[in-house]
């Protein structure tokens, strides 16, 4: 059954969709299918977007509570469990420390701390006001956005629209998060080649997956260095500044955004690996000196 | 840690992601309201004859259609024309002058479903009407289907009544009804990602007029009940992509005319979204206690049953049915199918067959279309 | 009688799934089970025509499902 390759370009990023199909109107269809919910999603809830529940959303910090529909309250749901199961780690309302951090700055310049307590009394999950019909910020200024779980979740409606098209083997890759359909044809797994976070171009690992997802979290993503010292974008709302237990992690899971979700509260642990374990999720982790954690 | 260990990982979170709507495909095996709707139209021609003689013809359009009405709640209805002509069944080995009138009759069947969802279970109440010139059958009935949290096995109990009336157009008798209620009782397990198996019990419990007006010797008992065990099993093959279709129904009814059936099906995908799809069906059946061998008359006895019918004989029936299906764009799809179908008294299992009777044959086809919209 | 017997073992052993393994699987796997040949009544027109003509041709019917009312073919 022949590869057929649909690459294209959405949140800010070059995504490939590669199915097997047996014609290629079929897979055209397919392609079309999922590549217009990810660009539906991208709308939906992108916090760039003037149009968008996000933009919605936090223009009505401080002020009226917003209707949502079903996709948006599980998200938000979802987001919640995130909550919970991170010890507050993982916290959709931490992006307003991008005010604070600037990873394009030339010269890169560390943040007063006192700016940094500031903005993170703008943080705070717990206090956001939602159920399944409306969702409100109880303060101006603060802000939720979909960063960590979007994209991912976009992964998975991606595959399911492929899935619902009738192909069944088949691999969404969006940029970095991967999310698979069955095996390659003839059973073989989906081999996923893990980036290595400093070797630029390099590869530091593989896992092999069937009818799952592989998500990667790292520090080589968005970062500066001051004196040696890395400061990377995943940061920690509980103090405001970056995370440095781990160079990079990445998670097997069933669907994408548990493998995207998992792979970022893994590197907001300094236990990681114990708690991945503990979750009965795959994973490579590559420490701060470089060395490889896997199970 | 092998890939298959991935399945149950991250419980934590996978509940929560499981709740995002569209996360997944659309369930199998109708546990969620539709959220397509589906328009299907069929044409249908069948013939069927015995040696030297032609005999009936129905000939026919018929629609459905599947309506989500919310996202719980959902609608079907189906109407079915047939044009019948032909003459009506001979049966015996030598053919007489009178070879049977000519019949056109025409039949209209209509039904329609209302389903409604919840989380753990569904509740179905359906209507039917069938009218012909002599025969007027309306019906109503109730199901209700509840599974399992991880969905892998359903329960189905339904409830139908239906009651008849007869009019025959040869004035015989007049005004003549039958009343039926219907129990079912079923289990659908899902085996494994690429098996599943479905065991039904019915029960038929019929009382009224079940004679054959049409013709001279035929006095039939006032009750029949009718136990029905069917299982179906479905085997996803993906060697070939295809799927091997499996059915075995035990009948016990109370005329005595019990019977044994097995079908077997291949569903074979093929390039340009074409799908293949042989049939082959087996039937076994014994001969009502009161079904009588020709010639006519003989073992006739005031105030017992008595039948010369020879679909109440001992014969074996076997069908060979193929199915060509196309999905095209825009959710359309199309298919024709052709069987042909023999009962012979000599091909029932163990032989017995009922003798003197003549072989019966019939052939249908038919031309499907669909869209889902 | 011994014909029967066995054919009805045979039907005991089919209900029970014959050689396949049981596996009841995750929800992300049942990819294959929502396809439209694995369903066991995708086509209800054509379902309802088949048994339509078995019901006028043959001794009896029944097994799939409540409902639909009868017919006049006796």
């Amino acid at each position: 059954m022949p590869l057929f390759r649909f690459t294209f370009r959405a949140m800010a990023a070059e995504h490939e969709l590669q199915l097997h199909a047996t014609d290629e109107g079929h897979a055209r269809r397919a392609a079309d299918a999922a590549i217009a919910d990810v660009l539906r999603i991208e709308a939906k809830y992108s916090r760039y977007r003037d149009d968008s529940v996000t933009t919605a959303i936090n223009r009505a910090a401080g002020g009226a509570a917003i209707a949502i529909d079903a996709e948006t309250a599980a998200l938000l749901r979802y987001a919640d469990r995130c909550h919970a199961l991170s010890d507050g780690a993982f916290d959709i309302t931490s992006g307003v420390l991008r005010r604070v951090w600037n990873f394009r700055a030339v010269p890169p310049r560390l943040p007063i701390p006192e700016a940094v307590e500031a903005t993170r009394q703008l943080i705070g999950w717990p206090r956001v006001e939602w159920d399944e019909r409306t969702v409100r910020l109880p303060d101006a200024g603060m802000e939720i956005d979909f960063g960590g779980i979007g994209k991912e979740y976009a992964a998975d409606r991606a595959a399911t629209l492929l899935a619902e098209h009738g192909i069944a083997h088949a691999l969404v890759n969006l940029a970095g998060d991967v999310r698979a359909l069955g095996t390659q044809p003839g059973g073989a797994p989906w081999r996923i080649g893990i980036v290595h976070p400093r070797a630029t171009g390099g590869v530091i690992g593989e896992v092999e997956i069937t009818d799952a997802a592989v998500a990667t979290s790292g520090d080589y993503e968005r970062y500066f260095e001051i004196d040696g010292r890395r400061y990377c974008h995943i940061l920690d709302p509980r103090t405001g500044w970056p995370v440095e237990h781990w160079q990079s992690a990445s998670v097997v899971a069933p669907l994408c955004i548990v493998a995207g979700s998992s792979a970022t509260m893994a590197m907001l642990r300094e236990d990681a690996d114990a708690f991945l374990r503990e979750q009965g999720l795959r994973f490579l982790l590559v420490d701060k000196k470089g060395r490889l954690v896997t199970a | 840690m092998a890939a298959t260990e991935d399945r149950r990982g991250g419980s934590a979170l996978l509940a929560a992601a499981l709740a995002l709507p569209g996360i997944l495909p659309a369930t199998a095996h109708a546990q969620t309201a539709p959220d397509q709707g589906v328009f299907a139209f069929r044409y249908f021609d069948y013939r069927d004859w015995q040696p030297e003689a032609e005999r009936m013809t129905v000939r026919g359009p018929s629609l459905y259609v599947l309506a989500p009405l919310s996202d719980s709640l959902s609608f079907e209805s189906s109407l079915v024309y047939d044009a019948m002509s032909g003459a009506s069944p001979l049966y015996y080995n030598t053919l007489s002058g009178a070879s049977g009138l000519g019949i056109t009759d025409y039949r209209t069947a209509v039904d329609a479903k209302l389903t409604k969802y919840y989380d753990r279970f569904a509740i179905g109440v359906s209507a039917a009407n069938s009218s012909e010139r002599d025969y007027l059958s309306r019906a109503l009935s109730m199901d209700v289907r509840t599974w399992t949290a991880d969905k892998n096995r359903t329960f189905a109990f339904g409830v139908g009544a239906a009651k008849d009336s007869i009019n025959p157009v040869n004035g015989s008798v007049e005004g003549k009804r039958r009343e039926t209620y219907e129990y079912l009782f079923g289990v659908t397990q899902v085996l494994n990602a690429g098996a599943i198996v479905q065991s039904n019990l019915t029960y038929s419990d019929g009382r009224g007029y079940y004679d054959d007006p049409y013709k001279s010797f035929d006095r039939r008992p006032s009750t029949r009940r009718v136990w029905a065990w069917l299982t179906r099993y479905n085997q996803h093959v993906p060697r070939f992509d295809a799927t091997l279709r499996f059915a075995y129904r035990y009948l016990h009814d109370s005329w005595s005319a019990d019977s044994h059936l097995l079908e077997v099906e291949w569903a074979q995908p093929l390039p340009q979204q074409f799908t293949l799809t042989p049939t082959l069906r087996y039937i076994t059946q014994d001969h009502a206690y009161f079904y009588h061998d020709p010639p006519l008359g003989s073992g006739f006895r005031i105030g017992q049953p008595y039948t010369a019918d020879p679909r109440l004989s001992a014969f074996g029936g076997i069908t060979a049915s193929l199915r060509l299906a196309r999905q095209l764009a825009g959710g359309w799809s199309a298919d024709l199918a052709a069987s042909i179908y023999r009962q012979r008294s000599s091909w029932r299992l163990g032989g017995d067959g009922s003798p003197g009777l003549l072989e019966f044959s019939a052939r249908w086809v038919e031309l499907g279309v669909q869209k889902t919209f | 009688m011994r014909r029967r017997d066995t054919l009805v073992l045979i039907a005991l052993a089919l209900a029970c799934g014959g050689c396949a393994s049981f596996d009841p699987p995750q929800p992300w796997e049942k990819g294959d089970l929502a396809k439209p040949d694995m369903q066991f009544d995708p086509d209800p027109l054509a379902a309802k025509a088949k048994q339509h003509i078995y019901q006028s041709k043959e001794g009896a019917g029944g097994g799939y499902g409540v409902g639909g009312g009868g017919c006049g073919c006796n």
